[in-house]
């Protein structure tokens, strides 16, 4: 209401919602990106592979988070009975087009586990009682397994979703809208266990002797702020070229930037709960990760990490207008994700290298899972209608106001 | 009291009625209209010309205020004014100040936050009489005051009973 928002008193009055296709300059472009990420793996696997396999797996679990973020968005609207969401789902429910790359990904990082894992190296684990202990976990064939596993239920759940409301699109049952409150309830109890443990697996275990039971829900904090920043991003673009024009108002956007924000504060409460408890107890065998982290060359960086990722931000989103407005969405969710970047450099790469290193390798990958994100979820786009008309939700989703 | 008039108030049975008389309220420009609602109404305060709520600032600048103040007090009596050596930790150990710091910004901010509130809103308040105990149960209302520049009587009785008002009634 107000502000020009037209308001639909039935779903007949909302204008056709057009298709989405990716213009073919912009399809080249990404592909034009797969092919750098390509290449600059490839390259980098022959000068360093370490390091290469490191960038590897940064960007596996950056983007892996940000497909799974989808399933997981769509589940805890179903489970909330959300209406403000309705018109914008879809777009989570497009992310899941990443997960089989992604599979396909997690299978070619299987490859390079020796360059990553210390306890995938039997000599080692051999001499070392606490790996010697762990390795009724950590061991090859159970990783593959479960992680196989984890994959076979977000993606199970993603499909189950998305084609529940595809069949609801055709009648307009009701029943399915139930029927995914109900696959949602059970996904989100999984969700949190499996992601919980492809945390563990993917970065906790690059330091085998550490140990963090938080770890997983620092992981979901990155994983959720992120997904608000992508989701941002592609409903914005969206709505720029007509999609979702007559769909979503500045109010669908104002709901995403609240979550991003309660999400800001989430994951420095998260953050800060993991240091704090490691640097009061103090016991040597939780402090080694902190103290590669926040002693010589990795300072700068875990200070830009809580002013990027926590204190900048915080104050970027903390007024009304500013997460009302577009361009300065935009702006906020490319930082945030950026961010999340930096977030998993963290972790990941002071295992590889007592200083910091930025180059090629990191840029040139990052280039390729980006373009496969954006090719494998814009691939879903084009083939399903981007707005569930016969939601029973909808109109009043349509209709959001505060 | 005087038999002078202040206003007049215009009843509803549901919301959008309301809305409409605030609308054309609104068209009169208006001013000192209210309106009165058992629950918020969404798009109300924009139709009624109402501005954004000063409390998130005092809400802004009183929670820094505790969070300065909260990490100051800690920094000046544990390592400033008589440093303890706890635990082996340093003296200015701001890790473990961060917890009171941060509960010194939400006690003092959500505390100004109440006073504010109740200040803009001039509460308690025991001296307005009640237009009408159902407008915290299911009537809605709207007053225009007599104060207003284009006020004329009989106009604003129409405007109330052609948006639908199941009762008017002078206030005075």
């Amino acid at each position: 209401m107000g502000h020009g928002q037209r308001h639909y008193r039935s779903v007949k009055e909302i204008p056709p919602v057009p298709k989405y296709a990716l213009s073919l300059p912009m399809r080249l472009f990404y592909l034009g990106l797969v092919l750098v990420g390509l290449v600059t793996f490839l390259g980098a696997l022959k000068i360093d592979p370490n390091r290469a396999w490191h960038s590897y797996l940064l960007n596996y679990f950056y983007w892996m988070s940000l497909g799974v973020s989808g399933v997981f968005f769509v589940a805890l609207q179903y489970i909330t009975t959300s209406v403000w969401s309705t018109p914008i789902r879809r777009v989570a429910d497009s992310f899941l087009g990443f997960l089989p790359v992604a599979f396909v990904l997690m299978l070619v990082l299987f490859l390079g586990v020796s360059h990553l894992y210390e306890w995938t190296h039997p000599a080692e684990v051999l001499h070392d009682s606490i790996l010697k202990g762990k390795s009724s976990y950590l061991n090859m064939p159970f990783f593959v397994i479960r992680n196989i596993v984890f994959y076979a239920i977000w993606f199970g759940a993603a499909i189950l979703l998305l084609k529940n409301s595809l069949a609801q699109d055709k009648n307009g049952d009701p029943r399915f809208t139930l029927k995914n409150r109900k696959i949602a309830a059970p996904f989100i109890v999984l969700f949190a266990l499996s992601f919980t443990m492809a945390s563990f697996d993917f970065l906790m275990s690059l330091e085998p002797h550490w140990f963090s039971t938080i770890f997983g829900v620092y992981t979901f904090a990155g994983l959720f702020y992120s997904s608000m920043a992508m989701m941002i991003l592609f409903v914005i673009a969206l709505r720029r070229n007509g999609v979702l024009a007559h769909v979503v108002n500045e109010n669908h956007l104002h709901d995403l930037g609240k979550l991003m924000f309660a999400f800001c504060v989430f994951w420095a409460y998260i953050a800060f709960s993991q240091y704090m408890l490691i640097w009061y107890g103090n016991l040597p065998e939780e402090t080694g990760f902190m103290i590669r982290r926040t002693e010589g060359a990795w300072v700068p960086i875990s200070l830009a990490l809580l002013f990027g990722k926590f204190v900048i931000p915080f104050f970027l989103l903390i007024s009304r207008p500013a997460k009302r407005n577009e361009n300065y969405l935009i702006f906020i969710a490319v930082w945030v994700l950026a961010m999340q970047w930096l977030d998993c450099y963290w972790i990941v790469y002071p295992v590889l290298n007592d200083k910091p290193v930025f180059g090629w390798q990191e840029m040139g990958m990052f280039a390729g899972f980006l373009g496969l994100f954006v090719l494998s979820v814009t691939w879903v786009m084009q083939r399903i209608p981007l707005v569930p008309m016969k939601d029973p939700r909808l109109l009043e989703g349509v209709n959001h106001h505060q | 009291m005087s038999n002078k008039l202040l206003g007049i108030v215009g009843f509803f049975k549901d919301p959008y009625h309301l809305l409409r008389a605030a609308k054309e309220a609104r068209a009169r420009q208006f001013k000192f209209c209210d309106a009165y609602t058992p629950f918020p109404i969404h798009g109300l305060d924009t139709i009624l010309g109402q501005k954004r709520s000063v409390v998130p600032w005092v809400t802004l600048v009183m929670g820094l205020a505790g969070c300065f103040g909260g990490f100051g007090l800690e920094i000046f009596t544990s390592a400033i004014s008589w440093p303890i050596n706890v635990g082996g930790k340093p003296f200015n150990s701001f890790p473990a100040f961060v917890p009171i710091g941060f509960e010194c910004t939400i006690l003092l901010g959500g505390l100004a936050t109440l006073a504010a509130l109740l200040m803009f809103c001039r509460l308690p308040n025991f001296k307005s009489s009640i237009l009408n105990e159902s407008i915290t149960d299911n009537t809605f209302a709207l007053y225009v005051s007599a104060k207003e520049e284009s006020f004329r009587e009989d106009d604003v009785k129409n405007l109330m009973e052609k948006c639908g008002a199941i009762e008017t009634r002078m206030v005075g």
